[in-house]
């Protein structure tokens, strides 16, 4: 008998669906286990591999009763700072580039291109030196200004405003507006794809980074979540592997959430960056 | 039109100016001077290129790199864009699928590592998995023959669903027109896909394989975490690489070499990338 092409089509997507799933569903599990629980049920493998029968909360507490509650904030923190002044800084550069006229324009452009095709992780070791000269190490100032001069967000701004017709900016003139008025008032409130898209990157270019907050925050008081479910130390007992799925669920439930609900903001820059600029 | 007001025009652009000379140029610029000093020289040379050249580490991290960009790259682009054309069209919870292939793309690298680190442990679940299924149980990231494959499993894991959501974007702006046009011409399902999806999606394919490479040149936490390169340097990755020697060894020039080396090699990437995209034929489409 022959199967409608829809079925298969159904069961190979879900295949795919719940195989990506299956390990955020183990670390979910994993979470909510017990330590002695993380490799009880492997051989042989039955439905309580996948299933915290003993579920409990325990693990969040003891988590949150450790360093780790810092590492959390401190990537919450220096990722919200990052993301707001980013995001203003960069709307106003891509304002700049698209609206204002003034000589050298291509230069600044130029620079601005080169600087998101050099990707930042392949010169995070000689800015280290430089930053660790100028006294920066193991501060959050340290930790937030390479996220905050985005190249690509500046880009992204700069192809958004020029889609805006040049009339509301004309007619923002006439009503007596400053140039800062036009931006804050006329621009940014149209630009809610470019903001979201912009933020994205921003968000996860700063919650995801791990060599940059390694080289430069490696002190407990300033180090950052994905850098320290890295170096989770042994107690007595050996490795606290409950604790390590706790601490993944909530660095993945973070962005987990935000690219769920923006999903079709994800892909926006491309079509930008293939545009004609 | 008349020339902005100089102090507004400073206000707006300075400080992301400023920002993007001092924190991605200058270090660019910074590593560049010092790779041409050789240590303890005062004269501008290639010494360091030439020692990193002839130093056998940093060869075989070079052959390890372009073994592991070779697969890496194909394997994702070609699942991804299996999974986009699968996920493109309509069907029963399309958009539940898509998320739960999405949402690992939200997992940061070093968390990705560290998971996979435990799921592929000897006695992990990976192997009781084999076990169950009668196969032999596998040695993943201990062994010299595995361990590459398995950071490519840890990276596309995440990096899969991030460049089919792009596919998925290039998929949906093709016009339909073109579809009912090569179905009234009575072409198959194949050479729908090769004469009109794939000429279609050529731009978006050139920006996810340029993107790809180039963040898969850089690829650094699941090496340092789980590997630090080895066993028996199977898995130096060009970063790691860079890293060990800049920051482990203290050797600043030669990593200030290998870094320019790297920054090229994307810089030529992605050049090519502009190319392609400006192909001519793309403008008759």
């Amino acid at each position: 008998m022959k199967m409608p092409r829809g079925l298969i089509r159904l069961i190979v997507a879900a295949t795919a669906g719940l195989l990506f799933f299956l390990p955020i569903w183990w670390i979910t599990v994993g979470a909510l286990r017990p330590r002695e629980d993380i490799f009880r049920y492997l051989s042989p493998l039955s439905w309580e591999t996948l299933w915290p029968t003993n579920a409990t909360l325990n693990n969040i507490i003891q988590l949150f009763q450790g360093d780790f509650t810092r590492a959390l904030f401190n990537s919450v923190f220096v990722t919200v700072v990052a993301v707001v002044i980013g995001l203003i800084l960069c709307a106003m550069a891509g304002f700049a580039l698209a609206v204002m006229r003034f000589r050298g324009r291509e230069a600044v452009f130029f620079v601005v291109v080169v600087s998101f095709l050099i990707p930042f992780d392949a010169i995070a070791l000689p800015l280290f030196g430089l930053m660790l000269d100028a006294g920066l190490q193991n501060t959050y100032i340290g930790l937030i200004l390479p996220g905050i001069g985005n190249g690509l967000a500046v880009f992204l701004y700069r192809q958004f405003f020029l889609g805006i017709p040049k009339e509301l900016r004309e007619a923002g003139v006439i009503d007596g507006m400053t140039t800062f008025g036009i931006f804050w008032r006329i621009y940014l409130p149209l630009s809610l794809p470019a903001h979201i898209t912009a933020g994205l990157i921003l968000f996860l270019f700063q919650w995801q980074a791990y060599l940059w907050p390694l080289l430069i925050a490696p002190d407990t008081d300033y180090k950052v979540a994905a850098v320290a479910i890295a170096q989770f130390t042994d107690n007595i007992e050996g490795t606290q592997y409950n604790l390590i799925f706790t601490a993944a669920f909530f660095i993945a439930l973070i962005p987990m959430i935000l690219i769920t609900y923006f999903q079709k903001y994800f892909t926006a820059s491309v079509s930008s960056l293939g545009g004609k600029g | 039109m008349r020339l902005a007001n100089p102090m507004t025009l400073l206000v707006f652009l300075g400080p992301t100016l400023l920002l993007l000379i001092v924190l991605r140029l200058w270090p660019a610029m910074a590593a560049l001077v010092d790779s041409l000093y050789a240590p303890r020289a005062d004269q501008i040379s290639l010494d360091n290129y030439v020692f990193i050249f002839s130093d056998p580490v940093f060869q075989d991290s070079l052959v390890v790199s372009a073994i592991y960009s070779l697969i890496v790259n194909p394997l994702q682009i070609a699942i991804a864009l299996m999974l986009a054309l699968l996920l493109n069209a309509k069907g029963p919870l399309i958009g539940l699928w898509r998320t739960l292939i999405l949402l690992p793309a939200a997992v940061p690298l070093s968390v990705s590592a560290v998971i996979w680190g435990i799921g592929l442990r000897p006695d992990g679940p990976i192997n009781a998995l084999l076990m169950t299924l009668g196969l032999e149980p596998q040695r993943f990231l201990t062994s010299p023959d595995q361990a590459l494959g398995s950071i490519i499993l840890i990276v596309s894991w995440v990096g899969i669903g991030y460049w089919m959501t792009f596919l998925l974007a290039g998929l949906q702006e093709i016009p339909k027109s073109l579809y009912e046009a090569i179905r009234i011409d009575g072409a198959n399902r194949w050479q729908t896909f090769r004469y009109v999806t794939l000429p279609q999606l050529r731009r978006t394919l050139t920006f996810v394989l340029v993107a790809n490479t180039v963040a898969n040149f850089l690829v650094f936490a699941p090496v340092q975490i789980l590997t630090q390169g080895g066993p028996r340097g199977s898995t130096n990755l060009v970063m790691n690489e860079i890293f060990t020697l800049g920051f482990v060894q203290g050797d600043r020039s030669s990593a200030a070499a290998a870094t320019v080396v790297l920054v090229t090699v994307v810089l030529v990437v992605v050049l090519i990338q502009f190319r392609l995209m400006q192909a001519p034929e793309d403008n008759a489409a």
